[in-house]
């Protein structure tokens, strides 16, 4: 053995670890969801047969996943968009001329380490209990009622929740992007006479690119996978009609694969709807990414 | 750490042989009752020297595994636990024919199977629709009479005109929400209502249609009707956004002259210490007269065939037919029996309610339990919430209830 295979092997040995974890937890149980996709797999003990593409095609006959396939896209825009902006104002006054902006940077990072179930509870009694309570004392008819029980309102307040816990983690990103853009070009373009915001979006924005690349597949992937404010805030209601059917009004994807499996039973059902998941989520994250990285400058 | 591993050893042989001593081994379900029914054992060893030992397995999905391992370890238990037509077909071939017993002329609730008795019911568990007779009296309402869906009707009607005056905020107090999670209350327990409502105990005609994805028409059409009624007596508010506290607290209150629960809540309710008489009216949403609660048996004792049956029997009988069986199954277990002769009354009034209603036998049955996993909750729940929310109206919500129980079939 040349000392170069014995380089490649000690460090395949020091991988194997990992490696083995991986292809336990990941890989292994990816290949047998597909697998198990393509039965009626119902949870217990084997399956009896294989279907084929059964479970696929009954997807797209079922009007509630098709709902919450749509109700996901139009969460993740929104979401993306309130998080991403939100995220980069409070990122610009927490590096500006600010006092205490530490104390800032904190308090906005802070929401981020409540879990999503306890957020969901606590501003399920926020908008269910408090806003109306406040909106029938003051007369105000839009909140005096619960925001969650409305259909009209009720994307509203997810991605409040979720803006008000994700944006301090994106601020991080952005934060940390800001601060490596060396002054010196900063004051350049004041001396040029660039004022605030023409040097924010001409200087700082193009320099901030690859954090943008970041910070949108974050937000992406993370509004996608959205579960658990969904389950805790408003568990999939208020009910709505969707192609004559009636159809839970806010059941994110997540939710809606979590319902067939477990509540449903069919577990070869979701497996199908998770694997579809998978691969649309893949093909949305891949073309943002490299839309994305197109973008990137170098000062 | 040898001496350890000797210790550790010696103290497993010293639980096996005990359990190898015990003449009767229990494994049952109910971790809450683990205590009372301990002492209960004892006292009744103390009185017959025959020993008694209980095991208890956590949850129903780990007393099914500890179970399993009881079965397997060579000691078997002589009683245990079945929780309907899953624990029995598993263990069938061991289950003891009970049929003789002195206990069944005492109980409607039996665990039946090709007519004969299998099963000790555990405790007994039912709702109807509970009222308040303080507002009841003043509004000059017998709960008596509400046995049909028109004198529900007149005293609804009644009651809603007097609203003012009896500081009422809604007559019933009823939740449907999703986000809350609620559906339970209307897509099964409601729900039962037309399975099995007039019904004697055990009759599969409605279910068997419903599995089938069909319906009484007539009966179904009456069913929805009487959903409209409770709906249009509480408030939007509380259907949609009402959690189980803040409908037992509009009821508690006195905010709600009706509540639609089972006796589960009476740890709850006494807690808020309600000022006012309370019962059990029937459910009774027919045109004709139907004058009972719904009331069922969540688990089963049974004895194994492999055990020291006889003890075990007897042990059982006690537990049904003596003072001191009765005094642990209500006041030390606080569990309202499923038996006619038990003259002890439970401490919550829905319980005693309850007990009330059995004790005259006037129950009918729980077949919900029977539609497939995520039916009622997921399926029929969002339905009802649609009539809540008044975005269909009856005759709609009637056409997908119906849609949605053709479904079922698929």
């Amino acid at each position: 053995m040349t000392s170069k295979q014995k380089r490649k092997l000690t460090e395949f040995l020091f991988l194997v670890p990992t490696l083995l974890a991986f292809v336990m937890v990941i890989i292994i149980p990816f290949i047998y969801g597909i697998f198990y996709s393509f039965t009626d797999w119902q949870g217990t003990g084997t399956f009896t047969k294989m279907v084929g593409f059964e479970n696929y095609k009954a997807i797209f006959n079922e009007p509630a996943f098709l709902h919450s396939f749509l109700k996901t896209l139009e969460f993740t825009i929104i979401n993306i968009i309130t998080v991403n902006v939100v995220a980069f104002l409070i990122s610009l006054l927490v590096t500006g001329e600010i006092r205490g902006r530490n104390v800032y940077r904190a308090g906005f990072f802070v929401p981020n380490l409540i879990g999503g179930i306890v957020l969901g509870l606590i501003w399920q009694f926020i908008f269910s209990n408090i806003l109306p309570a406040i909106g029938q004392a003051i007369g105000w008819d839009l909140i005096s009622k619960s925001l969650i029980s409305n259909k009209d309102t009720v994307m509203f307040t997810m991605v409040t929740v979720n803006t008000w816990q994700y944006a301090g983690y994106i601020m991080l990103i952005y934060v940390a992007a800001i601060q490596s853009i060396s002054k010196s070009v900063m004051e350049a373009a004041e001396v040029d006479g660039a004022r605030y915001w023409t040097r924010i979006a001409k200087i700082q924005i193009p320099l901030m690119a690859n954090a943008f690349t970041i910070s949108l597949f974050l937000t992406l992937t993370n509004s996608f996978k959205m579960y658990d404010v969904n389950v805790a805030l408003t568990n999939g209601g208020p009910v709505s009609i969707f192609m004559n059917k009636p159809v839970q009004g806010s059941e994110l994807l997540a939710l809606n694969i979590y319902n067939t499996a477990f509540k449903f039973n069919n577990m070869a059902q979701g497996q199908a709807k998770a694997v579809l998941f998978f691969v649309v989520l893949t093909v949305f994250s891949i073309i943002q990414v490299s839309y994305n990285k197109s973008k990137e400058v170098e000062a | 750490m040898k001496k350890l591993v000797s210790l550790l050893l010696c103290v497993m042989m010293l639980l096996v042989s005990v359990s190898a001593l015990a003449d009767i081994v229990i494994c049952q379900n109910k971790v809450e009752i683990t205590n009372a029914l301990m002492d209960y054992a004892k006292l009744y060893s103390e009185k017959t020297g025959v020993e008694v030992k209980v095991i208890t397995g956590g949850g129903s999905s780990d007393y099914n595994t500890v179970l399993k391992a009881e079965m397997a370890s060579g000691r078997e238990p002589d009683i245990f636990v079945i929780e309907g037509p899953t624990g029995y077909n598993l263990w069938a071939d061991r289950i003891t024919d009970l049929t003789g017993e002195e206990w069944i002329q005492y109980t409607g609730m039996s665990y039946m199977v090709d007519g004969k008795v299998v099963g000790f019911p555990v405790s007994l568990e039912g709702y109807g629709l509970a009222y308040n007779k303080e507002i009841l009296d003043k509004a000059g309402i017998d709960p008596a009479t509400l046995t049909n869906v028109e004198a529900y009707r007149a005293a609804f009607e009644k009651l809603d005109s007097m609203k003012a005056e009896l500081g009422l905020d809604m007559v019933v107090s009823m939740v449907a929400g999703t986000t809350t999670g609620m559906t339970w209350v209307t897509g099964l327990h409601n729900f039962n209502l037309y399975l099995t409502v007039g019904t004697p105990q055990g009759d599969q005609t409605f279910i068997q249609q419903v599995l089938e994805g069909k319906v009484d028409d007539e009966r179904f059409h009456q069913y929805c009707q009487y959903v409209a009624l409770l709906f249009q007596y509480s408030t939007q508010d509380m259907l949609l956004n009402g959690t189980q506290d803040s409908q037992l607290a509009a009821f508690a209150n006195g905010k709600a002259a009706f509540y639609h629960q089972g006796n589960w809540m009476d740890p709850s309710l006494v807690v808020l210490n309600p000022s006012f008489e309370i019962g059990y009216a029937p459910h009774a949403f027919l045109q004709e007269d139907t004058d009972g609660i719904i009331a069922f048996t969540p688990s089963w004792y049974v004895v194994n065939a492999h055990g020291n049956v006889d003890e075990a029997k007897a042990f059982l009988a006690a537990m049904a037919t003596t003072e001191e069986g009765h005094d642990y199954m209500v006041n030390k277990a606080g569990m309202v029996p499923a038996f006619t002769n038990v003259a002890l009354q439970p401490t919550g009034p829905l319980s005693i309610s309850l007990m009330k209603w059995n004790a005259e036998g006037k129950t009918y049955g729980a077949e919900q339990y029977q539609l497939p996993d995520g039916f009622g909750m997921q399926t029929l729940g969002p339905i009802y919430e649609l009539l809540a929310q008044q975005v269909i109206d009856v005759d709609t919500f009637e056409i997908m209830m119906k849609d949605a129980i053709a479904g079922i079939a698929k």
